[in-house]
């Protein structure tokens, strides 16, 4: 006896249309996966066996042989459970074949029959090609995201069989409303006392420009960085469902309605693996913090701490917007486009690095200088010293001038339609060689500029760079004209050396 | 292999004169001063054993003799482990081999008892028997004046360190210091920017061909271009941390004068202070802010009695030359001085200018002279700052603060300010390292 059931599977971010086929035949009884599962997806023999037993069906006593094509590509997970259980009752013949035709089937099994989520499933529903996709009831939001399915959401097995017989319901799942996408806690208002700093997170946001701050710890940092994600505009819904794909496929737990609406921020533990930030891992190739953080904001504290070799390895993706894990047997692309944010301490003493004032040796600040390599630190179009505030800005009253993340957040969007007027979502994007047309300077900006190359406080790679940055700046103030020399003054200002020796100036 | 009584040059026989055309001059390598370098190079030798040694045997040569033949040998180390013997060390040794490197390296090498050796060092109790020197050691003939101070130097230090350098130099003063980051590195630099020959000497830890830190390997090259870069250590080693409290006593010793320019409580310039003061040599500091980490040391020199000198008349005024010489430099200094001493805005500062005034947060700057402002004397541009400018010298103060003080201090926009800065940088009013912005000139 012979069922075929269809499922999917995860591969990157995308899912993989696997049809589940079962053959009960004679011999010794025996329960065989083929079709390259691995060691979590062959653990469903013991787990499907079970569940069908508790769900009041016999296990057939004969020899049952799963197969699990494309065979060639490596199966991973437990959501092959559900697909596994339902045909092997049906090719045992418990169940009409002819129910399961064109509804996929997603979930783990419990031993009692329960139907549990799994990762990914908004791609693994994606990747349906049937009418219809039968969930565990968790995931049910999720699963509706796509909008070309009817979607089953099932509480067990048994549930599952009945309800396909029709001699039950499916579950009941209620839209739940979607969150509006603004953090209501962080506001820009509350950071006080830092307003390069503050000029800087609005650059960034307006300008897709990486941002690295520099300060001593109770610098407020991390505050500064927590509320860039709020000035992003909110995300589009081809974004949306982008980024939710990302954050199912990597089992980030999703808000109640399950569609990511806020751009998202990553927060990565300098223990970070680089599997854990860039993506791939042994068996599934799973996306790591750089791709969860697509189209919001990547913060990495404390950056010195990093292991050098993680932080090169995020140059390239940086550039290229994506990820390649390449792998003998295949490569595939993860997303990547996000804002990086940083932060780190001016010196390994914790003071606030002035010069001539803090105590550690040259030779200790070399070092902890060393750890972010020249070309990373070149990524960051706006590096900024983040004082500690004043005493005076703490206190009650102070800096009530203080604009908040509503109108700093409409000045942003103002300037990210301005340039995607260019034809790029963001002045970062803009490449070099549309600089002249998209980004002109006139004349006494491009004598400021001759100037400090030939002062070699610039380099050739700089130039491009503070050409971007200067432009966002030209944006937010509302100019759509050449570039001015006040925009790059304001531009190279918000670029630092902030390890830099400056022997030369004496 | 060197042989004996055979290769012994006769009086002036002298190997291989064609290889003086470096910078080194005219110096003549020959078997004694070869030797010399030899002898400078045996394992465990310090300035003491190395000095008794040539005193012991008469020359150089004839202690490489002894050496060689174990009647000197090398002294028996206090309970401590046993080094090789130098009769081994000195096995296999080819002087001329060695005198030919050197050479070609532009390497020079003095002793006690010779022409070349400085003067004011012969006298020394500590005195280093060898030196080796790269370039030429005509400045010390002179009066000199050791620089020294922090490695860790605001950028005021660094300017007050480079314009007492060149200035000094300008005035026909050899300016000796040690070689290192900060206010070392900005005295050799200001000095080496006069051009005038003999205008520095760098003292350095390690050998004369092993620049440290690396980042000033061009620095060291300048250095022997118009002066010398000098050193009791042999070449070749590197420069390790118990050299450097060695070598300050060199630098005290070389200086008819020394100025400690910036010095953290317990730097160790204090230790080039505490040689000086051992051989009676006159010091002079710079004061800085009481706040000042960077001048904990210096201020605490003020309060203990060392006199202050602000600028290089001071240095001039101290070595006991009235005349103000030259004439041009002297006012210069002076001029710019009173120009910064006064106060700069006749006008208010616009306190009540918000921090962030109403949209757009980038408010377009105030009437401010666009044209980048051609390099003139500081002393000329003074008296023509305009308000928004001085108003954001003001705001920069003598203390190293970031830009985001500034803004705040000042109450300007971010545009206006970076404008303002980088005039004043434009006229050397205000310096900036690594993001800290503070006044200097």
């Amino acid at each position: 006896m012979f069922a075929t059931v269809s499922s999917a599977i995860l591969l990157g971010v995308d899912g993989c249309a696997v049809s589940v086929e079962v053959h009960v035949g004679g011999g010794l009884p025996s329960f065989t996966i083929v079709g390259l599962p691995d060691l979590t997806c062959r653990e469903a023999r013991d787990r499907v066996r079970a569940a069908v037993t508790n769900s009041g069906f016999t296990w057939p006593g004969h020899r049952i042989t799963v197969n699990l094509a494309p065979t060639a590509v490596r199966k991973a997970g437990s959501g092959l459970d559900l697909p596994i259980a339902i045909a092997v009752l049906a090719a045992d013949g418990k169940l009409d074949a002819r129910l399961a035709a064109g509804v996929a089937f997603f979930g783990e099994l419990g031993l009692d029959g329960s139907l549990r989520r799994v990762a990914g499933i908004l791609p693994l529903v994606a990747a349906a090609t049937g009418p219809a996709v039968v969930v565990p009831v968790s995931c049910a939001a999720e699963a509706r995201l796509p909008r070309r399915h009817r979607v089953l959401p099932a509480a067990s097995l048994r549930n599952v069989v009945d309800a396909l017989r029709g001699e039950a319901e499916w579950v009941q799942v209620p839209d739940v409303p979607l969150v509006p996408p603004r953090s209501a806690t962080e506001d820009l208002r509350d950071v006080r006392g830092q307003a390069v700093a503050r000029m800087a997170v609005e650059v960034a946001a307006a300008g897709g420009h990486h941002l690295l701050l520099v300060g001593p710890p109770g610098a407020g940092k991390t505050m500064l960085a927590r509320r860039l994600p709020d000035l992003l505009p909110p995300l589009t819904p081809e974004q949306a469902l982008e980024v939710t794909k990302v954050h199912s496929a990597a089992g980030v737990e999703l808000p109640p309605g399950a569609l990511v609406l806020r751009p998202p921020f990553r927060v990565p533990h300098h223990s970070a693996s680089m599997v854990a930030l860039i993506g791939g891992g042994s068996g599934a190739i799973r996306p790591g913090e750089l791709s969860c953080a697509l189209h919001g904001v990547l913060f990495l504290d404390e950056l010195g701490e990093f292991p050098s070799d993680v932080l090169d390895a995020l140059r390239q993706p940086l550039e290229d917007g994506r990820v390649v894990v390449a792998r003998a047997r295949a490569s595939l692309a993860l997303p990547a486009r996000c804002l990086l944010v940083a932060a780190m301490n001016p010196c390994p003493c914790g003071g606030d690095g002035a010069p001539g004032g803090c105590r550690c040796s040259e030779r200790a600040r070399e070092r902890y200088a060393s750890k972010v390599s020249g070309p990373l630190l070149d990524r960051f179009d706006l590096r900024v010293g983040v004082d500690r505030p004043e005493i005076t800005e703490l206190l009650p009253g102070a800096d009530a001038r203080a604009e908040s993340t509503d109108v700093v957040a409409r000045r942003v969007a103002a300037a990210r339609e301005r340039a995607r007027q260019r034809g790029v979502p963001t002045n970062a994007d803009l490449p070099g060689n549309r600089l002249d047309e998209a980004a002109p300077v006139d004349e006494a900006a491009a004598r400021l500029l001759e100037l400090r190359l030939r002062q070699g406080r610039l380099s050739a790679r700089g130039l491009h760079r503070v050409r971007r940055v200067a432009r966002t700046v030209a944006d937010l103030r509302g100019w759509d004209g050449a570039v001015q020399e006040e925009d790059i003054l304001t531009a190279l200002a918000l670029r630092i050396e902030p390890f830099a020796h400056q022997e030369q100036a004496g | 292999m060197t042989g004996g009584e055979s290769e012994r040059p006769a009086a002036g026989g002298r190997w291989g004169s064609e290889g003086a055309a470096d910078a080194t001059g005219a110096f003549q390598w020959d078997s004694d001063s070869a030797a010399a370098a030899a002898l400078a190079a045996l394992p465990g030798i310090g300035p003491t054993s190395l000095r008794s040694l040539l005193v012991a045997a008469g020359s150089p040569l004839s202690a490489w003799e002894q050496v060689r033949e174990g009647r000197l040998r090398r002294p028996e180390p206090r309970g401590g482990a046993r080094g090789v013997p130098w009769a081994v060390a000195t096995a296999g040794v080819d002087l001329s081999e060695r005198a030919a490197a050197l050479r070609s390296g532009g390497m020079a090498v003095t002793w006690i008892g010779r022409p070349e050796y400085p003067c004011r060092l012969a006298g020394d109790d500590e005195a280093p028997a060898v030196l080796f020197w790269r370039g030429s050691l005509d400045g010390l003939d002179g009066r000199c004046v050791a620089v020294v101070g922090t490695r860790r130097c605001t950028p005021d230090g660094r300017a007050v360190a480079a314009e007492l350098g060149r200035e000094l130099a300008d005035a026909g003063v050899c300016v000796v210091s040690g070689l290192a980051l900060g206010i070392d590195g900005a005295a050799h630099r200001g000095a080496v920017g006069s051009g005038r020959r003999g205008a520095t000497v760098g003292v350095a830890a390690g050998g004369v061909d092993v620049p440290y830190p690396r980042s000033h390997a061009s620095l060291w090259g300048d250095v022997v271009v118009v002066g010398a870069v000098l050193s009791e250590s042999p070449p070749g080693v590197a420069a390790q941390a118990w050299r450097f409290p060695v070598r300050n006593r060199v630098i005290a010793g070389l200086a008819d004068l020394v100025v400690v320019v910036e010095s953290h409580a317990g730097g160790g310039s204090l230790i080039t202070v505490d040689a000086a003061l051992a051989r009676g040599i006159e010091v002079r500091v710079v004061p800085g802010p009481v706040h000042s980490p960077a001048s904990a040391g210096t201020n605490r020199l003020l309060m203990e009695g060392a006199g202050p000198v602000r600028c290089a008349a001071d240095v001039l005024d101290a070595l006991g030359d009235l005349r103000p010489s030259p004439p041009l430099s002297y006012r210069r200094s002076a001029a710019s001085r009173r120009g910064l001493a006064a106060p700069l805005p006749q006008r208010p500062v616009p306190l009540s200018q918000p921090a962030f005034p109403s949209q757009p947060a980038f408010p377009s700057r105030p009437a401010f002279p666009s044209q980048p402002a051609a390099p003139s004397t500081k002393a000329g541009t003074c008296g023509a700052l305009d308000p928004t400018t001085a108003a954001v010298l003001d705001a920069v103060g003598w203390q190293p603060v970031t830009l985001n003080t500034v803004l705040l201090r000042s109450g300007l926009g971010l545009a206006a300010v970076a404008a303002a800065l980088d005039e004043l940088a434009a006229h050397g009013l205000v310096a900036d390292e690594r993001g800290w912005w503070q006044r200097c000139g």
